[in-house]
């Protein structure tokens, strides 16, 4: 939950607090990955001839794999899920799919080919996602590498340099040329005197020098790193006119994209399953006992002394189930809306998670234009509304490609395209795709939108606790009340990502083989007594 | 055709009349409203969906119409109401006709208070409320004022809100929501509107009690 938070703040708030929060972040993370990941949960078996039941309420990715592990392990397990399509918020779209957006349901009319799909959800998996990898590998979800970015791409701001889109290679370039020449002139102002050596001082400055490519006086005058603007091949390289201190300043180029390659869940290579995310949402299902029940919405869940109780309601009729155990994965903020016995302040604790807003936009473009432009894969990032452009980095060549053409995270600009009709919002995309890519527009062939906080069923992407409530609840969430367990990436850190999801469900079923031991323990001492 | 959709809606009145005491059976194709309004329309605060079960008809029928037209619900500042908007818009008639139907076989439990105004100010206050919506908060038909009773706390608080700030009741096809929107300037602060919500809940338990 606070990493969306994260994201935003490296996004919007600038460079200064983007850096230490990227420290803290790599620092944090650094921790955690220190080859702690040794597998899924080993869930304590039941006892021989029984077959403990489990009812998980949700089949969004954490739902799925509970009930693969706890199936693994000997239980019988029940998913409901509310939606017509498993999944949650792991959608893949194709031709012919509905989006269930809430008031506004859509058709994808993306032609119907194998390279013809758009991940609305969950889109990339970084390496050290270890969790989520070791499902794509037992599941057998074959996957490729995804270009999170292109040095090729564009930043644009419409109010620095005429609106005119820059490489992002340039950008950098320039950046590292001017940042550097600083350092530079600091080192030959005796600036760091008091912090080095005058031998260390000469090596700073050789080092400044090297890394933003200074003349031999710590000038930047641009660098044939960033390209040229003759053709390299036949003639002398001529850098492009280079940015000047004070346009990098006044620019937004370096509010988001310029780390949009450098954060850890974003760290190169990143990959994807081949065909689309769903791949992951198949694989669990192909390995389920039972499907999940869909379009079954919970309406009822009680606890009772030996166990859970839910109702739900499915085509006009009311269903009472009850289990051993359940495992729920719908989102908190629904939980008030649902009749419960639980206590005020675990009903608090569910209230105080809030819907996220994540929008996106996806166009089928009838030609790769951008490839023509040296584009294959990556970013081009914007202060317009659409803030990000994704390019396909997945069947290069290909005759048409989906083009991602908005992915905002910025409440207050998703709640302007949420309040949009679907074609209001593809057009306004469009407009803002022009900036970036003249003559854009053309390319359109059709298009969908997915705002997050209106798809039925979900109604919010990259849930949020404030720093307060998080303090406070969450650990309380990650405890289980009675028989029932929270589950799904709102239990998580890491809202948004299938990993945050994925470790909710090992966390929650450590806390089942806690609650097992106890039991095992107590029976003994009952039958001693 | 024209018996096939009798036959449809036949079938819709037997489901909507085979109310299992307090579980009302969501008719195909209404289940959204169950997503935001809850279980039995219960209401859920996390969503700003309001409780819906009590309401009478006639208020409710205004109501969706008033969305379905854009009357309430356009202001840009009104978001729920937008949210809300956008569900009714593509519905038809005879569809609003079945959801309110459908409404008043719903039952939930009566709200609990989730703010804390002062009580006693909220009575002294609600004397002129009662003028139009009854001393019990029971509404009045006759002068277009819904009943209150039942409602969210939380949700009379808001809509006293966007009624004082003029994001509802402004429109010239909402001859009641101006009343209304003339009505509430009475309250000068947020915190009068708190203290007649919370006199209003605390007047839903005791009149239910009684």
């Amino acid at each position: 939950m606070q990493n969306i938070s994260r994201r935003e703040f490296l996004s919007y708030v600038g460079a200064v607090g983007g850096s230490s929060a990227l420290l803290k972040t790599s620092l944090a993370m650094g921790l955690m990955t220190q080859d702690s990941y040794s597998g899924p949960v080993k869930i304590r078996p039941p006892a021989p001839g029984h077959k403990p039941t489990v009812l998980i309420l949700g089949a969004g990715i954490a739902g799925l794999a509970t009930a693969f592990e706890l199936e693994q392990a000997g239980y019988q397990c029940i998913i409901l899920e509310a939606s017509f399509r498993p999944g949650g918020r792991n959608l893949t779209v194709r031709n012919g799919d509905k989006i269930d957006e809430m008031g506004n349901p859509q058709i994808c009319e993306f032609d119907k080919q194998d390279n013809l799909y758009f991940n609305c959800g969950p889109a990339r998996i970084p390496g050290h996602h270890r969790r989520l990898l070791h499902y794509c590998k037992a599941l057998n979800v074959p996957l490729q590498i995804k270009a999170n970015s292109s040095k090729m791409a564009y930043f644009h701001d419409d109010k620095s340099l005429n609106g005119k889109p820059k490489r992002i290679i340039e950008y950098h370039t320039d950046v590292r040329g001017l940042m550097s020449e600083l350092l530079w002139k600091s080192a030959d102002a005796n600036q760091f005197d008091q912090l080095l050596s005058q031998e260390d001082v000469a090596k700073l400055m050789t080092f400044s020098k090297t890394y933003g490519d200074l003349t031999e006086n710590g000038k930047y005058i641009g660098s044939e790193r960033a390209g040229s603007t003759t053709d390299r091949m036949l003639d002398y390289p001529k850098p492009p006119v280079p940015l000047e201190l004070k346009e990098m300043l006044d620019s937004r180029f370096w509010y988001g994209g310029l780390l949009g390659a450098e954060i850890y869940d974003w760290c190169e290579p990143l990959m994807e399953p081949i065909g689309g995310m769903d791949a992951v949402v198949n694989g669990f299902l192909k390995q389920l006992d039972n499907a999940p029940v869909l379009n079954a919405q919970v309406k009822k869940i009680f606890n009772r002394e030996d166990g859970v109780e839910v109702t739900y309601e499915r085509g006009g009729q009311f269903h009472t189930v009850r289990a051993d155990y359940c495992f729920n994965n719908i989102p908190a903020y629904f939980m008030k809306g649902i009749e419960n016995n639980f206590s005020n302040t675990y009903q608090t604790a569910l209230d105080s998670i809030k819907r996220g807003h994540l929008f996106k936009i996806a166009y089928q473009m009838s030609d790769r234009f951008w490839e023509r432009d040296g584009i294959y894969g990556g970013i081009s990032y914007t202060s317009e509304p659409v803030s990000q452009i994704w390019y396909p980095s997945h069947d290069i060549h290909a005759s048409k490609g989906i083009l991602l053409g908005a992915y905002t995270w910025d409440p207050k600009v998703s709640a302007m395209f949420e309040a949009m009709s679907p074609q209001q919002r593809l057009d306004a995309g469009a407009a803002c795709g022009e900036k970036i890519h003249p003559g854009y527009s053309q390319y359109i062939e059709n298009g969908i939108s997915i705002p997050w906080a209106r798809m039925n069923h979900q109604m919010g992407c990259g849930m949020q606790m404030s720093k307060d409530d998080f303090k406070q609840y969450f650990p309380m969430l990650q405890k289980p009340e009675g028989r029932h367990f929270m589950i799904g990436d709102q239990i998580s850190h890491h809202s948004g990502w299938q990993e945050g999801a994925l470790a909710s469900s090992e966390q929650a079923l450590t806390q089942l083989n806690l609650m097992l031991d106890k039991q095992i323990y107590a029976g003994g001492e009952r039958h001693v007594k | 055709m024209l018996n096939k959709s009798f036959l449809v809606l036949s079938l819709l009145a037997c489901l909507a009349f085979r109310v299992n005491a307090e579980q009302a059976v969501t008719p195909p194709g209404l289940e959204y409203c169950t997503v935001c309004h809850g279980s039995q329309l219960k209401g859920n605060s996390n969503i700003g969906a309001p409780r819906l079960s009590g309401l009478s008809t006639w208020y409710l029928s205004r109501q969706l119409r008033n969305f379905k037209q854009g009357v309430r619900g356009a202001h840009p500042e009104d978001v729920t109401g937008k949210e809300m908007m956008s569900m009714v818009t593509h519905l038809s008639d005879q569809q609003l006709t079945e959801i309110v139907e459908w409404i008043t076989t719903t039952e939930s439990e009566l709200p609990r208070p989730s703010i804390s105004g002062d009580i006693q100010s909220g009575k002294a206050l609600y004397k002129s409320c009662a003028v139009c919506h009854g001393e019990g908060a029971q509404g009045n038909e006759q002068l277009g004022a819904p009943k209150l009773r039942g409602l969210n706390d939380w949700y009379i608080l808001t809509q006293l809100n966007h009624f004082r700030q003029g994001l509802r009741g402004i429109e010239t096809r909402d001859a009641f929501g101006q009343q209304m929107q003339a009505a509430s300037q009475i309250l000068t602060t947020e915190q009068e509107a708190t203290d007649i919500a919370s006199y209003i809940q605390q007047l839903s338990i005791t009149k239910s009690k009684s």
